[in-house]
């Protein structure tokens, strides 16, 4: 079994009267992709504040690297690396001053050299001594990630390192995390609101929806493609609700318009209720099926 | 040793910030435009003052001297300073969160009281090479252009006369005590940066105090009697006891004791607030 690298147990945090996170709880092991998922608002920054500690919770523990985050404050910071929504630099400095500012509160020693490496790493060569104010939004997420990994930490924390990032900016940084895990074997926490994100870089999850995490384990058997909801849209609703209730006894069927129900079921079977219900003289206008977390999550953000 | 090398980001981020040079531009600027009026026009300055002794004194010798020059650019300089301080240190916190550094830089492994610590002594630094440039446009290029001499200084006992061999040390220690009182004006303002996320509300609340105590200072009103000996501005005059003879020891001491005090109070009020505060920025 793994080595538990986080431990988050009924953390709740409160900003006056309104409750950013009520109840959240969730583990990461040695070497995941670790997808923090919620709709915006759902606490998850909150959460990762928590976790670096920006913010102390009002109550639950936060255990990193088998250390408090209250007590071993500077030990557990010194093995993370971290971007918090963006990335926010001294804008009258260059990319180079910057990255030199900061590794000089890291505990390890980084040199010119070493700098300059890693803004090459991250496409930034070239660039070293423009002022940050002059990069774009993408050139300043990079910049962010050379900032997160200068000092080779153990735990990355990326919270929506991706928002505002143009289709090959997204790729990129997709492929940096993925990279990240592979070859040098990082931990990496990814905190988005798009869960298809998630499904392709992460191997474990968390969803976590108005202050709660609501559900965690491995993305695969979340995200299971057999598991399905599935919209019809026939001519007669009533004559179709009966003969499913027929077929399929305890099924739950959700009315959705005059024309449209909503139904849980396997993929394997969706042919042959497609194939009942023309046998039963029922017109099918569409039939539209989507993944059970996928579904969850979208009335979840619709919510 | 992280705290010597977030000394050092400090003193950076002020040395390459802009604004910071706008203090020591205005300093420049404004003992300027003294130095010419005086070289212009000085005599007829210094006659409106000693007139009135002309009677009973009469004045030999380089009257206006560097060593004068340099006490009215200092009496007259003293009050705007306080701003050209505010102006960088107010920023130091607040301006940190307001541009979101503040999120990178309290995820780095260093303490919170550090880095705070840290900020306050690159302010001192900062308000230290402030009054070391006032002190070389006054006292030196004052020396340069109008020669050296004995100082007259009037204050409200009467007339002073200095001999020119004992005024150096006098500035040196008018400076001293000058650079304490903007050293509490830095760590006010620095404290009123942990209160807040936008960098402009603790330069102007700084400017503000300062501009009430002064007024609180300078009413002849008995209900503020008991509180004027403590003000912040009551003591930012001290350097002028310097100037003063018999040199009133106690009073400099007790000034430097009220500064010390006002300072390890701002100090500990920032690091009490800064240390719970959540970074919500």
């Amino acid at each position: 079994m793994s080595e538990k690298i986080i431990e988050i147990k009924s953390i709740a945090k409160k900003f006056g009267l309104f409750e950013a996170v009520k109840d959240v709880s969730f583990h990461v092991n040695q070497g995941d992709v670790y997808g923090f998922l919620g709709p915006n608002g759902a606490g998850k920054s909150t959460t990762i504040r928590c976790m670096l500690s920006l913010t102390k919770p009002d109550s639950g523990t936060i255990k990193i690297f088998g250390k408090s985050i209250f007590t071993d404050r500077n030990e557990i910071l010194s093995r993370t690396g971290s971007i918090i929504e963006k990335p926010d630099f001294y804008k009258y400095l260059s990319a180079y001053k910057n990255l030199e500012i900061f590794s000089r509160l890291s505990r390890v020693s980084v040199g010119k050299k070493e700098i300059y490496k890693m803004l090459d790493f991250v496409g930034l060569g070239g660039r070293e001594q423009d002022k940050f104010s002059s990069f774009s939004h993408g050139m300043k997420q990079r910049l962010g990630i050379a900032q997160t990994l200068l000092h080779n930490p153990d735990l990355i924390v990326l919270d929506e390192p991706t928002t505002g990032l143009d289709p090959q900016g997204i790729i990129d940084i997709r492929n940096l995390i993925l990279r990240l895990k592979n070859e040098q074997h990082k931990t990496v926490i990814l905190s988005s609101h798009n869960l298809a994100e998630i499904e392709i870089i992460c191997n474990r999850m968390v969803i976590i929806n108005k202050g709660v995490s609501v559900v965690e384990g491995d993305v695969k058997a979340l995200m299971n493609s057999e598991d399905l909801v599935v919209r019809l849209e026939v001519s007669d609703k009533n004559k179709s609700k009966a003969l499913i209730m027929n077929q399929y006894p305890n099924i739950q069927i959700t009315d959705i318009n005059e024309t449209s129900i909503e139904l849980p079921m396997e993929k394997s079977k969706i042919s042959e209720l497609n194939k009942d219900l023309v046998n039963a003289g029922i017109g099918i206008f569409s039939i539209e099926a989507k993944r059970k977390l996928e579904d969850y999550f979208i009335k979840m953000v619709n919510a | 040793m992280i705290f010597i090398k977030s000394i050092y980001n400090e003193v950076i981020k002020i040395a390459l910030k802009p604004r910071s040079y706008l203090g020591i531009a205005a300093i420049t600027v404004l003992v300027g435009v003294i130095l010419f009026a005086l070289k212009s026009d000085g005599m007829s300055i210094i006659s409106f003052v000693t007139s009135s002794f002309e009677q009973t004194l009469s004045f030999e010798g380089n009257v206006l001297n560097g060593n004068l020059v340099a006490f009215i650019i200092l009496q007259m300089l003293i009050v705007q300073i306080p701003l050209l301080i505010a102006l960088v240190t107010g920023d130091l916190v607040s301006g940190e969160a307001a541009m979101g550094t503040i999120r990178m830089l309290l995820t780095q492994p260093i303490s919170r009281t550090s880095l705070l610590l840290s900020k306050f002594i690159a302010g001192g630094i900062y308000t230290l090479m402030v009054i070391v440039w006032l002190g070389f446009m006054s006292v030196i290029m004052g020396k340069m252009l109008f020669g050296t001499g004995d100082l007259m200084v009037l204050n409200s006992d009467g007339l002073v006369i200095l001999q020119e061999a004992d005024v150096n040390w006098r500035y040196l220690g008018g400076f001293l005590v000058a650079f304490l009182a903007l050293f509490t004006v830095s760590s006010l303002s620095i404290c009123l940066s942990c209160f807040t996320d936008n960098s402009i509300g603790p330069i102007v609340t700084t400017m503000s105090i300062i501009l009430l105590f002064t007024i609180i200072g300078t009413l002849d009103v008995h209900v503020f009697d008991s509180v004027r000996p403590f003000l912040l501005t009551t003591h930012m005059a001290s350097w002028r006891s310097f100037f003063e003879d018999p040199l009133p020891i106690q009073d400099i001491k007790n000034s430097i004791l009220i500064l010390f005090i006002h300072n390890v109070f701002l100090i500990s009020i920032s690091i009490y607030v800064f240390n719970k505060k959540d970074i919500t920025a």
